[in-house]
């Protein structure tokens, strides 16, 4: 009985095995059929977190597909920091059979992976797109080498100044506030300073703890805003490590250090020092902050890292003003991450379409509030699902836009980073340090790596 | 019966060992001398010479000549090898090992597990202990007054204490193992003739286990060599260049400045005092094994 019993669950497990095997066969050859586009993106990176990050490329793929049946968009995340990206990507484009047909990566760098015949020219396509025009000359022009565009912002982050308004209320300083120059700065934090005490008066980064973005929305931020705001001079082709900006740069750093004015030097110099006042804002831990655009959305609801209900009415936002209220009185550097098509992809058409769809005005907007960026189109920023979904931050960083400067494209432009984060790292950590020696330890750098003939020192 | 060691290796032997030779090949004498072509090249990560990269002679060595930073990165590594590889894993080691042998079975069994722990803990989770342990809102802070920033202010030493407090239980273990092959009659003889106990430990227990210590100095001063992840992950090579030890320095160049080549040619100069300590190691450990034969 007990082998009568057994032979229909054998002839089922067979009759399971058998489909099991004709479906597992037949599916690759559905999916042969398919034409397979690959994505690489950030996984942890670029995203405010790892669910917007999925919500964001599912639904592109979802969509795509659904738009496409004969498509299939191959997700290709990339896990860790800046550094991890850029090179994650340098090894998958090594190889025609790994090169991803779209790559979303840090717009500084793809200036270096068109130079290495990596990312295809995209000029062609996109003369024919609505939203390529709209874009500002500096942001067009993130993406262009050698008179050719290779890739497309599809979102921008850039920097701004935000004060404490019940701090300054408390310090008996004016709300709202209106910085016309950079001592109009150091005169506020030296008034939290008498007052507050326990209160970081001026939130600015130094040090190498945080990398290049230490860089960013420091001294690059401010140098786009000094009397000579330049790195690398186009026409000797030299980087500058001597200048009266920098100098003026630095003397703000000396002022605030040397005054203890700063931060301490554990949070400054920490891998998350960027970050940092996304969480001491809300606490009433800083009076003044040099931050970026991104804060505003992390408050949201959505995003909620922290959740903040209250941050529209306590932390407000004013551009970062130049050294001494030149017009526009806007000081800041952009950047962000593009999107980018292989050299060799075999389906450059469909590549394109795709990266036109990811274009679109649903896409970038909710690109732009789910990672915090500025969405490139001058038309986007003023849809309401932008302006509202963290007001009043992301007005006002759609409104610094076309003034941002945008860092070097070259490799070497990394070098001379380092240098101004030690320089900076210095100036914070031994306040008796002097602007000679800052300039010194900058200038010392640069040289020691490139060579001393690749610098130039303006008067 | 020990075999004699000018006997030839017949075919069998051969044989058994071609599998080993060729994965030692293809899998660590191959990169490495690839690693020593990259080194002598162009080569970047992006830009014009990634995929185009050629051969540049001595150029790279010459930068390397004229690299402030690259002397001064041997340097770091010198002091960070000695101080914390072969000064504090060593004296901590022996201490432990030597208290250990002398404690009671329940405090020798406890010591033992907590410093072992320590040892195995992956490099990341010690990093991490560490950092929280030494900044500013750490422990230490706590203690010794809010704004302590122990780490920012002596980096050098925090990381050389971080990489002793990791690796002392290995030094623990091997140490132990030598103090227990030290003869009893000669201590005791050496207690009936009046030494004491301070005598009796450096006149003859160092000498017997001297074998021991050179070639735990020498395994702690491979392991610390190769410990990036500790400094990196506590300090990133900072503040500014302060624990920037050749490990860092090499990763910075290759893969944040992008330039692979000279980065590799860094990475070699590591692989060459590796190997120095590395033949050390074996020639210390021959002679120890002809010693005792």
């Amino acid at each position: 009985m007990g082998k009568h019993r057994r032979r229909p669950l054998y002839a089922i497990a067979l009759a399971v095995g058998v489909m099991t095997v004709i479906s597992g066969t037949s599916r690759p050859a559905r999916a042969a059929d398919k034409t397979v586009i690959s994505c690489a993106y950030s996984e942890t990176y670029v995203f405010d977190n790892e669910d917007l990050t999925k919500k964001w490329w599912g639904g592109i793929k979802a969509e795509f597909e659904k738009m496409h049946p004969d498509v299939t968009v191959q997700l290709v995340q990339i896990q860790g920091g800046y550094d991890d990206i850029v090179n994650k990507l340098s090894l998958l484009y090594r190889s025609p059979t790994t090169a991803p047909d779209i790559a979303q990566m840090a717009t500084p760098t793809v200036d270096r992976f068109a130079s290495s015949g990596y990312l295809l020219p995209l000029d062609k396509y996109l003369v024919k797109t609505d939203w390529w025009k709209k874009f500002p000359p500096v942001i067009q022009g993130e993406g262009a080498w050698q008179g050719k565009t290779y890739s497309v912002n599809t979102g921008e982050n850039d920097s701004m100044l935000y004060y404490n308004v019940e701090l300054f209320k408390k310090a008996g300083l004016p709300v709202p506030w209106k910085p016309t120059s950079w001592n109009d700065i150091l005169a506020a934090g030296r008034v939290i300073k008498a007052k507050l005490p326990g209160v970081v008066p001026i939130w600015i980064l130094a040090g190498t703890g945080s990398g290049d973005n230490t860089v960013l929305m420091g001294v690059d931020t401010m140098l786009a805003g000094s009397s000579t705001p330049m790195i690398f001079d186009e026409k000797t082709q030299k980087w500058v490590v001597d200048s009266p900006g920098l100098r003026e740069v630095f003397s703000f750093y000396h002022s605030v250090f040397s005054e203890g004015l700063g931060a301490k030097l554990s949070d400054l110099f920490s891998t998350s020092g960027v970050t940092a006042p996304v969480f001491m804002i809300p606490k009433n831990q800083i009076a003044i902050t040099f931050g970026s655009n991104f804060y505003g959305g992390n408050w949201s609801k959505l995003v909620s890292t922290p959740y903040w209900p209250q941050a529209s009415q306590v932390a407000a936002v004013v551009p970062v003003p130049t050294v001494n209220g030149k017009a526009p009185n806007i000081s800041t550097t952009i950047g962000g991450w593009d999107l980018a098509i292989s050299a060799t992809t075999k389906h450059p058409d469909l590549a394109f379409e795709l990266l036109d769809f990811m274009m679109n005005k649903e896409n970038q907007i909710n690109a732009a509030n789910w990672a915090g960026f500025v969405p490139a189109d001058t038309d986007y920023v003023k849809d309401p699902s932008f302006l509202n979904f963290a007001a009043p931050y992301n007005e006002l960083s759609a409104v610094v836009l076309p003034d941002g400067v945008i860092e070097p494209p070259s490799g070497d432009y990394l070098v001379w980073s380092r240098g101004a984060q030690e320089a900076t790292g210095a100036l914070a950590q031994h306040p008796n340090t002097t602007v000679d020696q800052a300039i010194g330890i900058l200038s010392d750098y640069v040289k020691n790596q490139l060579d001393p003939s690749q610098t130039e020192v303006l008067k | 019966m020990g075999g004699d060691a000018t006997e030839k290796p017949d075919g069998v032997a051969f044989l058994l060992l071609l599998p080993t030779v060729i994965l030692l090949l293809a899998l660590f004498v191959g990169p490495v001398l690839y690693a020593f072509y990259l080194g002598l090249t162009n080569i970047a990560l992006m830009g014009p010479t990634a995929r185009n990269f050629h051969f540049t002679g001595m150029i790279n060595i010459h930068r390397l000549m004229r690299d402030s930073l690259f002397w001064e990165s041997l340097k770091l590594t010198a002091i960070f090898v000695a101080a914390s590889a072969i000064v504090g894993v060593t004296v901590v080691g022996m201490a432990l090992a030597v208290l250990i042998q002398h404690a009671v079975a329940w405090l020798r069994a406890v010591v033992g597990a907590i410093v072992v722990v320590a040892w195995m803990l992956p490099p990341l989770t010690a990093a991490l202990i560490w950092y929280a342990f030494s900044t500013t809102g750490g422990t230490l802070s706590l203690i010794g007054g809010s704004q302590l920033d122990v780490l920012n202010t002596f980096p050098m030493f925090v990381v050389c204490l971080a990489n002793i407090w990791a690796t002392a239980g290995f030094s623990m273990l091997v140490l132990s193992a030598g103090l227990r092959s030290v003869p009893t009659e000669v201590l005791e003889a050496g207690r009936m003739e009046g030494a004491s106990r301070w005598r009796v430990f450096c006149s003859l227990t160092i000498p017997i286990i001297q074998p021991t210590i050179v070639t735990n100095i020498l395994l702690v001063t491979l392991l610390s060599l190769a410990n990036f992840s500790l400094i990196y992950i506590m300090t990133g090579g900072g503040p500014g260049n302060a624990t920037n030890i050749l490990p860092i320095y090499s990763y910075q160049q290759a893969l944040v400045f992008g330039k692979l080549g000279y980065g590799a040619l860094l990475g070699d100069v590591v692989v060459i005092i590796a190997t120095i300590f590395a033949y050390l190691y074996v020639r210390v450990s021959r002679s120890t094994r002809m010693a005792a034969a």
